[in-house]
This record gives structure tokens, sequence and C-alpha cells, in this order.
């Protein structure tokens, strides 16, 4: 088990208590403790309470929300006090992070209260893969529901167990060991559709013809709809981890900030 | 054949026999005329008899889309509907954004050609598969947002709908034709052509891949544009705000249509501006198929008595039209009034324009309380506006008089209303007074489906740049919004770029207001898209085509140079004080209309295209066509 130390990383709104940046308490197994003088919200502390005890574990899956993500809201919309969970020094006995040695990877991130629903992404997905514009070859899609404003891209974000794996028969779909995206192997896939039943995120389908499976794979590191979605609804990179100057070489998302908005969807 | 850009195939739709054919794309007729409302228009004068009564089986109704539809280019999201106007009795034309005509490219189609009258309520499915007439007498009156709804359930929810609502059921002049709820060519009557054809709506769902020519080509081009898009400075505002920022723009500049263009300024524009508007109801931004600029917005109302309202939009239009073109200062308000017109399937500038046309006739006592069913319609009395805006849809009462638009009304009204019927040729102008925008009055008055600022949308008058407008336009006036030099010349390009986009289907923000696609640039991702070898010049003398073949098919229909006008108050009546600069300015029309014939090659003293002028764009026929009804035409 790793001692914690939780601190107030960022505020973006107004706390009244209140909280300044830079406060902190520490946890050691069950017990809290808080620096002389100072003191800890109760609003905040419910909110981030059961991060705890899973931060305090090694956790062995290491492309799972659950380990990347280190940072919490209070959940006070005025407040949008932000607060970071840090580990203290290495558990004993264990030599290895929990992220083991490559440490946690990028993958696609999906803040739908961005999205605009222009549908670039399945565009340019279908024609970098095909050179053709089509919905049905494209391996993103938005869900819309123009009456209640819902854009909903859907797309794989690389899970930590990915049920699209373990639910195929035939053993057609595995791990890309770098990069952790699903492959697909044409030639064993019997095109049943089971992946596209178990996966949780409604993000895949088949090929209107080669009947295999369509899955994000990320355009080998780079993926062409990040490139073009024009309002960083989806990007690419660390759940949990806040981005706070635009990337380089994302020009759409650097210049499409409208919105005051919550850029920070995986907080 | 293999098709590149274009899908390659004509849908034929025959109501009243039943029956749905297929035909190729003439190629020859595409290159002449792009798509869109270019080839809807060619296709018009092909189908119609001149004389043909707008309402009656015998107009025909012509869907449009772009080769560009359906790509990544941004914005190329649009679809124009294209036929004789009810309304106006000349061009009908109108287009929509949203998601419409990138799936009917999808389905295999560039164009749908809708004649007839079916003999029950219907609607039109268009799959890969074809097309069937199937019954909507289920559907009869439901409106816009019902309608949409009660077909993606039989379709899915990937399916696109245009529809009319329960406006161009009962006959409203000028009713639309709605996309995605909200996004509406509701301009010149579209809605009640549809109406007429017993047609409630269209369903496309589409699935076959689009390809363009050149495809490493296209995506290069694509990048550059979208680079250059984003770096434009007007991107970050139109990104925030929309059209819906030109509602405080104009209100500073003193021509924001306020109490009927009594004056130019409203005392609570910052009540019911597009920034109140985002501050107080966004909820997150929207944009068409493939667009790289989500301009569009969604808003929700929260609380108050307007709670629960929420919506696409509002464009600038929508919002000043019910806000302070009829007086009214609670933005709620407005934005519900707006969205009982959208759901009726109304255009929110003439249903705006009839409704303070009705108020201002009321305040001068040109009609009585009792004549207005016991309305009080003072100026920013919301619950008689919207008892109006009701009324107008359900052609019930007074709202019958003012539902075949405010020409006709006015009409019927006689007793000197005719000079406050704002509208150029039968069609409503929208919220921006003519008086402080000279480009725009003088692209109203030649518009060439009446009173309408999306022909032409000349917002170089804004820019100041003196050095590019005597480049550009020969004038240094050019630039300037107040001065009536140049503004022939600016019209002139401008329309043409109009064309450009309403050709390609797509936005005029990009192509027109941002210029980011000269017509060079247009012959560059044409030839990437289509593989036809097109030119700079080829574009523009295309675009000049259709300008003039529009032209041609209005002045065959009787227009001349006295129509080419404005309502005589932007030419008589000073803009009164407060209005900044605007203030004590009129339009000088004639000066400007010299010199757009000049530009054009049109006979200065009639506004007739000239016969060397149809010769160079290959419109020959039209010279006989033309004298053949006593058109009085000169060769030079």
């Amino acid at each position: 088990m790793y001692d914690l130390r939780v601190v107030v990383d960022e505020i973006r709104g107004f706390c009244d208590l209140p909280m300044e940046v830079g406060d902190y308490f520490e946890v050691s197994g069950g017990r809290i403790t808080i620096p002389d003088g100072k003191f800890m919200c109760l609003w905040a502390l419910q909110s981030i309470l059961p991060m705890l005890p899973a931060k305090q574990r090694n956790i062995v899956e290491d492309n799972d929300w659950l380990s990347n993500t280190v940072r919490v809201a209070c959940p006070d919309p005025n407040g949008m006090v932000i607060f970071r969970i840090e580990r203290v020094g290495q558990p004993a006995g264990e030599g290895k992070t929990e992220h083991g040695p490559r440490g946690p990877r990028p993958r696609m991130l999906v803040n739908e209260k961005l999205c605009a629903g222009c549908r670039a992404c399945e565009l340019i997905c279908s024609f970098t893969h095909e050179r053709k514009f089509s919905d049905l070859l494209s391996r993103i899609h938005v869900a819309k529901v123009d009456e209640d404003g819902i854009d909903r891209p859907l797309v794989c974000r690389q899970c930590g167990n990915a049920r699209c794996v373990e639910a195929c028969p035939s053993g057609a779909l595995s791990r890309d060991p770098e990069t952790r995206c699903v492959l697909v192997d044409q030639a064993l896939c019997g095109g049943c559709g089971a992946c596209v039943r178990a996966c949780p995120f409604d993000a895949i389908t088949l090929h209107p013809e080669r009947g295999a499976p369509l899955i994000c794979d990320l355009c080998g590191g780079d993926p062409e709809c990040v490139r073009r979605c024009p309002t960083g609804a989806i990007s690419y990179g660390l759940a949990g981890v806040s981005e706070k100057a635009p990337r380089p070489g994302a020009p759409y998302r650097a210049s499409a900030q409208g919105t005051p908005g919550d850029q920070e969807g995986n907080i | 054949m293999k098709s590149y850009g274009y899908a390659g195939r004509i849908l034929d739709v025959d109501l009243g026999a039943g029956k749905v054919s297929a035909e190729g794309l003439d190629l020859a007729s595409a290159r002449r005329y792009i798509g869109g409302r270019g080839l809807n228009v060619a296709r018009l004068v092909r189908e119609i008899g001149l004389d043909v009564d707008p309402l009656s089986p015998e107009n025909v109704l012509i869907i449009g889309t772009g080769p560009l539809d359906g790509t990544l280019f941004p914005g190329a999201a649009r679809v124009n509907f294209t036929s004789k106007s009810p309304q106006t009795g000349i061009l009908g034309d109108s287009n929509a954004g949203g998601f419409f005509g990138p799936e009917l490219k999808f389905a295999g189609y560039d164009q749908v050609i809708i004649r007839g009258r079916a003999d029950r309520l219907s609607y039109l499915f268009i799959s890969d598969d074809g097309a069937e007439v199937l019954p909507a007498v289920d559907l009869a009156g439901l409106d816009v947002w019902e309608t949409q709804k009660a077909l993606l359930a039989r379709h899915g929810r990937r399916a696109q709908v245009a529809c009319i609502g329960p406006a161009a059921e009962r006959g409203v002049k000028f009713s639309g034709i709605f996309c995605n709820l909200v996004r509406a060519a509701a301009r010149t009557g579209m809605g009640a052509v549809m109406a007429s054809k017993g047609l409630k709506a269209v369903v496309v769902r589409g699935t076959r891949p689009l390809e363009v020519a050149r495809p490493d080509e296209f995506l290069d081009f694509i990048r550059a544009l979208d680079t250059r898009i984003l770096s434009h400075p007007e991107y970050k505002p139109r990104v925030a705000l929309g059209t819906t920022r030109l509602l405080s723009a104009l209100n500073a500049a003193g021509c924001l249509a306020t109490r009927h263009f009594q004056t130019g300024r409203f005392e609570h524009a910052d009540e019911v501006s597009g920034e109140t508007l985002a501050a107080r109801l966004r909820v997150k931004g929207k944009a068409c198929f493939s667009c790289t600029i989500p301009c569009s917005r969604f808003f929700e109302v929260k609380s108050g008595p307007y709670a629960g309202l929420k919506s696409e939009g509002p464009e600038f239009e929508g919002l000043a039209g019910f806000t302070s073109r009829v007086g009214v200062r609670d933005l709620e308000a407005g934005l519900a009034t707006l969205d009982m017109c959208n759901r009726a399937g109304m255009d929110a500038i003439s249903t705006a324009e009839c409704v303070s046309f009705a108020m201002e006739c009321f305040e001068r006592g040109i009609i009585s309380r009792k004549e207005a069913d016991g309305l009080d319609l003072t100026w920013g009395n919301i619950g008689a506006v919207q008892t109006l805006v009701r009324k107008i849809a359900s052609r019930e009462g007074f709202g019958d008089v003012l539902a075949d638009g405010v020409r006709e009304a006015a009409r019927k009204i006689g007793r000197g209303s005719e000079d406050l019927a704002m509208h150029v040729k039968g069609l409503e102008i929208f919220m921006a007074d003519p008086r402080g925008i000279k480009g725009y009055a003088l692209g109203n008055a030649v518009a060439s489906r009446g009173g309408d600022h999306l022909r032409s949308e000349p917002s170089f008058e804004f820019t100041q740049d003196a050095e590019a407008a005597v480049r550009r336009f020969g004038a240094r006036e050019a630039a300037f919004r107040l001065e009536h030099k140049g503004k022939g010349r600016v019209v002139k390009h401008f329309e043409e770029l109009c064309a450009l986009a309403d050709s390609l289907d797509a936005c005029k923000n990009t192509i027109v207001n941002m210029e980011v696609l000269p017509f060079d640039d247009a012959a560059t991702v044409l030839r990437a898209a289509t593989g036809f070898d097109f030119d700079g010049a080829e574009v523009q003398a295309a675009c000049e085509r259709i300008v003039n073949l529009e032209r041609c098919f209005i002045t065959a229909l009787g227009i001349r140079r006295s129509d080419d006008t404005l309502p005589r108050r932007f030419r008589e009546e000073p803009m009164p004080a407060g209005c900044g600069a605007t203030s004590g300015s009129t339009v000088a029309l004639d000066e400007m209309l010299d010199e757009y014939y000049k530009a054009r090659g049109w006979d200065v003293r009639t506004g007739v295209p000239t016969a060397s002028t149809l010769r160079r764009l290959g419109l020959d026929e039209w010279a006989s066509r033309l004298a053949e009804r006593d058109v009085p035409i000169v060769d030079q």
C-alpha cells in the first residue's frame, strides 16, 4: 500500500471556505492527517474518499482510467476546486509502479459536451483508411439527437479490460503491445459480431462488405480524427491528466476554444 | 460510369403517376452550372413553362446538391430547393444546411426532380436502392419537430428528414422546407410548393461511398483550407456567437431593424444580443456536416415562463426578427416566438416582416384593433406577437391577410400601407436597415429571388480597407458601408461568390464572408474532386452564367430596372437621429444600379442582359426566348 498526499492543484471557480492552492492532507493506512492549523472541506472530501483506497493499492491493469486518474474535482460547480492525489514514496517490498515498465499510455478520450456534431471525424476516418467518404467505413461515429442537442462520438477507448477481445470466439482480436489498440486478424474473423455486442461504448461496427469489425487503430499513434476535430471533443492523451497548454500539432483543437467551458471531461 | 465528386444520378419523381425513375447526371451541364443552385435553375427553366401556376402540378420542385456535398470540404453540407415561387411569382430558390444534402449524395443522387401532385398526403423515402412514395396521411398537421420524430422512428436515427410544417399545409405562401428541425430552406415559399404536391417530407438514408478523383490532392487542399479558416481573424467570433453577433454589431452601426425600420438602434439591444444569449442560455456549439466552424449553437431556457425551451439556433435573422424588429426586449420570449415559427415551418424573415408591418400599420392607424382581431399590436406586446404568428400559421382571421406575404397583405389592406411593406419583388427583406449598408441595399434591390441579402452578402463594405477597395473595385469608397461608389462592382463580385457557394452547396460564412476560396482555389478543389480540368476563369464564368440565367428567367417574367428597387422609406426617409454615422442617410439607388448594370453587361435603361453578354456566357438561346416575350433586348 502507498501513502498518499492530496493537494489542492487548481481552483478554477471560487471557494468560499476557502481552500487554497497547495493545501493538502495525507493518508497513511486508515488514517487521515491534516497539517496543524489547516482544514479540509467536507464536500470535497466526500468526492475524493472513494478514490483513496484505490490509489493506495497497486493496480495491475495498466490502461484503466482508475490507475491513470490523479485529479478529482470538488462537486460544487461554482468552486471547481481540483485536487491532485500523489503517492508518497514506494510501497514496501515492490519495485515497480502500477503502470508497468512503460507507464500509462495515451488513449482516445471523448468529451461529448464539446462535440458540435459535425461528423468530420467520420469523414476523415473513412477517407484516410479507405480513400472514400462513407459513415459505414468509418471507425468512429457520432450519435446525434437533434431535439436535445446531443452529439456523442462513439469510438474505441482502448479499455483496460477489452471486452471485445474477451468476447471474440475465434481469437481474431488482440492488443497492440505498443499502442494498446485492438487489432483485427481478418483471416481469423468470422464476422459474428460478438465484439460489437460486447463493446460498452457502442464503438464497433462491421465492415459492410468484409464483415470484419471496424475498430479504431489510432492511425498508428496520431489519430486523424483528433487532428480534424474542431472542438477538442475527441482527443488522444492520458486519461485524468489535464492538458493546460495546447499540444503542438493539434491546431484544430488549439484554436477552437469558443466556449469558456469544461475542457476536461476526465477529471 | 464511375463518378467523382458528383454522385452521378438524378432522381425523377412523378407524384401524380406514382412513378420514380433515375437518369445519369449530364456532366456537360454540371460543368456549365457546377451543381446546387446553378444546376437547379438550369433544370427548372427546361422543365416548366414560364407562365406555370407555381402551386399547380405542372410546377416542379427540384432538390439539388453540389459536387463537394458529402466530402470533407468544410461546410459543404447544404441543399438547394428550387421552383417557381408562389410567394413572389418569380424564381423560387432556398437552401439549408445541416445533414440532408450530404445524405442525398450518399444515397447516390445529385438532384431530385419532383413533379405532379400525390392524390393523398405522402412522403418520399430515398435510399441506396432507389425511392418510394409512401403514405403520410398520419403525419398531416404535425409540426416540423413532430414530423421528424415520427419519420426517424420509422427509418432510424441515421436518416435525414426534410419536411414541411402545418403552415405549408395551410397554404402559407412563405412556408419553408426544414432539415434537422431548424435548418430552414425558408425563403420564397418552397414549403408551399411542396405542400401543393401533397408531399409532407423527403427522408433519405444513403450509404454509398463517395469518391473524389484525386484523393491525395483533395486532402492536401482541405488541410490547407482548414488552416486558412482556423487562422482567420473572423474564426473565433464566428465560433463563439455565429451570426447572432450581428445584432449588437448592426445596432452599434445604427442599422439594426428596429420597430419595423423606424430607427436603426434598439435601446434594449443589450438585453437580446447574441452576447447575452451566449452568456445566459448557450449550452454548446453546433456545426453542420463536415464544418470546421461550429458557428451554430444549442441553447436551453432553464427558468422563467419559457423554462424547458431548447433548440439549436438562433441565427441573427430569427433573433432580431422577434426582438428588435417587433420591439420585444425579452430574449426568452423572442426565442419562444422563433421556436413557434420554426415548428410551424415558416420563414422567420417573412413572418417577422408581416408581424412588424402590421404593428406599424396599427401604430399609424391604418388598421384598427378590430381589423386585427382585437389584438393590441403595440410594439413589444409579446402576447399579441405570438398570437399573430399562430394566426398566420393557421391562416386564421387577420393572420390570413398576412399569410400570402407582406406585398399581398398591403395590397389587400391598401390605405397607403403599400409604402410600409418592406419587400423587394414580393420577398421581405432581412433585419439590417439598407440605409446603413449601401452594398447590401443594392444587393437586395437586384437579387434574383427578390429582397434578400444572401444573393450577394457584400460584407467587404465593412472592411474600411481603402487600398483593397481601389485595387479590387476601382474605388476607395467600396470599402465603406455608407458610400455608394464602387458598390455596383462589389455586388457583382459577391453575387458570383454567392453563386459559387450555392452551387457547391457550401457555406457562405467561409466562401463569401471570410473569402477563403477565391475562384482559382475553387477550380483547384473542383479539379481534385470531380476530375474536370477547371481553371479559375471557367469557374467564375459558370457563376456569372448562373446569375445571368436567373436574370433571364425573371426578365422573361417581366422584371425590369424599375423592379430593382427598395421600399420608399429606405430611398426617401433619412435614418433618424441617434443612429450614429447612419443618421441622416438614405439609399441613392440609381447611381449604384447604373454601375451594377454596366459591370454586369446589362442594358442600363432596362436592366435586361444584352445579347452580347448572353453570347459570351453561352446563353444565346435566351436572346430569342426573351425577344419572343417582347423583352427589349439590345446587342451592346
